[in-house]
């Protein structure tokens, strides 16, 4: 246990390096920051609420940082893309603080926003399935017939769509090999900073697939590109978290720690695996996500009165991230045996690389 | 990509290790020679009693503190501090016990020239995870600075961090290939 003298609470160190571990692996991965896994988690560990947000959001800017360098190194991230979002992001996510704002003043913040998170993440996680799943089906048929499977492949129509819209100024972002109007990627900006702003999180869950399925990024530019977007957007949430006394710095230092040895993991996960792949941890752990939320939820509706619901939806919070990792290193596992010829599930040759 | 030089690597990691090091050294520095923690308890934002509230731990209805009154610089053990909305917080102090809770006298009442504190610190209610934060972090006002800080610092710290990473896997000759993200059919 560690004093620690700005929250004025004794936490257990080891946790919280292995919690910014945990989710570093996942958020290197996917492109989340994870605030919606480690802010409970702290609640557990001790710290009040209002300090377990601030402490989330300082911490994932410094591990944005960190992932985003590993992901330029990989080839990951659009600058164009990234840059142009990020000033719709900020403005998105003040206008979402208001709106957050204006429902408690209502008395309704707390299950307005506990319905928003179940409704937006159940209606991203059946969306994100479902186009993976035909995605993965496709790739592995063109497998079968002996077709070279690319790194990346999606059935959405939405990009062709967002793409054709010929409002001025239109952008090129050559990594992402992208032609489209400047207002899309604003617009894909400020909505979702709305709903970051308004949940209280990153917003990674909601940018990643929007990045994917609106503007047509690939799953691994997108990835990497919002990495990206949270080292600005969480270093700006951090330093308001910060004026506001919300922020224990050496909680955030130790999490970083953890979370710079489990980001480096996540992001080279990625050069092992296909689209698919990230796409299927993202749309799971989306799904989890929502049922923990609506566990809450439930337990607000019910006014509180069972204990038992509140403990679950801690349970299920903290077993996803050690679930999620279970599965990222499981996919590199299966990667380095298919790539030295040894026997794989016969799901396992469209999700991954033979890396050589 | 270019051969890894894993001279270059072992030069980049050594660099950039020390750099996060003594980040980490300058920050954990900050914050045990009492400097972090008294821009975070900067200002009182209400008129009350300036304390101390890791005294508190322990006292209750039962066994109340008995907090001497007086315009200490630095707080120590069982005092309060008179302060009026915007004064800078005395050394040691972590907590404001405010004029209306006094008022009120629920939690603290005025005996004489003591201030009789009835509640701990914080209390933790029995089931689930939530806290009543009796005095700390309520009328506390941050230095807003230290926000800039806190940012800085972060950023600073995930830079050498990430670049340390790199070099330690340039040093041990793991290359890292850029994706190629649009090989095949897709």
């Amino acid at each position: 246990m560690f004093d620690f003298a700005i929250a004025g609470i004794q936490a257990p160190l080891f946790l919280l390096i292995l919690t910014g571990f945990t989710v570093g692996i996942v958020g290197g991965f996917i492109g989340v920051g994870g605030g919606y896994m480690v802010t409970p988690a702290l609640i557990v560990f001790g710290f009040p609420g209002y300090m377990a947000s601030g402490i989330d959001m300082t911490h994932i800017a410094g591990k944005g940082v960190v992932s985003t360098i590993r992901h330029r190194q990989l080839g990951n991230i659009d600058w164009v893309l990234g840059l142009a979002m990020i000033g719709g992001t900020m403005l998105g996510v003040e206008q979402g603080v208001r709106l957050l704002t204006w429902t408690k003043e209502l008395g309704l913040s707390g299950i307005v926003l506990l319905t928003a998170s179940v409704v937006i993440m159940l209606v991203l996680f059946v969306y994100t399935q479902i186009e993976t799943a035909q995605a993965h089906k496709k790739m592995t048929k063109m497998a079968q017939e002996g077709e070279k499977v690319g790194r990346e492949l999606t059935v959405s129509k939405g990009p062709a769509f967002f793409q054709r819209i010929p409002l001025f100024p239109i952008v090129r972002c050559r990594t992402a090999k992208i032609v489209v109007s400047m207002w899309v990627i604003v617009v894909v900006g400020i909505v979702t900073g709305i709903l970051a702003g308004f949940l209280g999180v990153g917003g990674g869950f909601i940018r990643v697939p929007a990045l994917i399925y609106i503007v047509g990024a690939s799953t691994h530019i997108a990835v990497g590109t919002d990495l990206l977007e949270i080292a600005v957007s969480g270093g700006y949430g951090a330093l308001r978290h910060s004026m506001m006394g919300n922020v224990d710095m050496i909680a955030v230092l130790f999490m970083i720690v953890g979370a710079m040895f489990g980001a480096q993991f996540g992001s080279i996960a990625t050069a092992y695996v296909r689209g698919p792949a990230i796409r299927y941890i993202l749309s799971y752990s989306l799904v989890l996500a929502c049922v923990g939320a609506f566990l809450r939820l439930i337990y607000m509706m019910t006014g509180q009165k069972y204990e038992i619901l509140s403990f679950f939806a801690v349970v299920f919070t903290l077993g996803e991230m050690l679930f999620l990792c279970l599965f990222i290193i499981s996919l590199v596992y299966f990667s380095v045996r298919y790539t030295n010829g040894k026997n794989v599930p016969d799901w396992v040759p469209a999700l991954v690389v033979a890396k050589k | 990509m270019a051969e890894v030089s894993r001279g270059k690597g072992a030069i980049k990691f050594f660099f950039w290790l020390a750099v996060g090091v003594g980040l980490f050294y300058y920050a954990f520095h900050t914050y045990y020679n009492g400097q972090m923690i008294s821009w975070y308890y900067y200002k009182t934002k209400a008129d009350g009693y300036a304390v101390n509230a890791d005294v508190l731990k322990g006292y209750s209805k039962e066994k109340p503190a008995l907090l001497q009154i007086g315009p200490f610089e630095k707080i120590e053990g069982l005092q309060a501090v008179p302060v009026k909305k915007g004064d800078r917080l005395p050394i040691n102090a972590n907590g404001v016990i405010t004029a209306v809770q006094v008022k009120k006298g629920e939690r603290a009442t005025l005996e004489n020239d003591k201030l009789k504190v009835m509640v701990p610190m914080r209390i933790r209610e029995a089931k689930g995870f939530k806290y009543k934060d009796t005095f700390m972090h309520k009328e506390v006002q941050t230095n807003p600075w230290s926000g800039v800080w806190n940012v800085l610092l972060i950023l600073a710290i995930g830079f050498a961090l990430g670049l340390t990473a790199e070099g330690f896997t340039d040093m041990m000759g793991y290359k890292l290939e850029k994706i190629e993200h649009f090989e095949g059919a897709h």
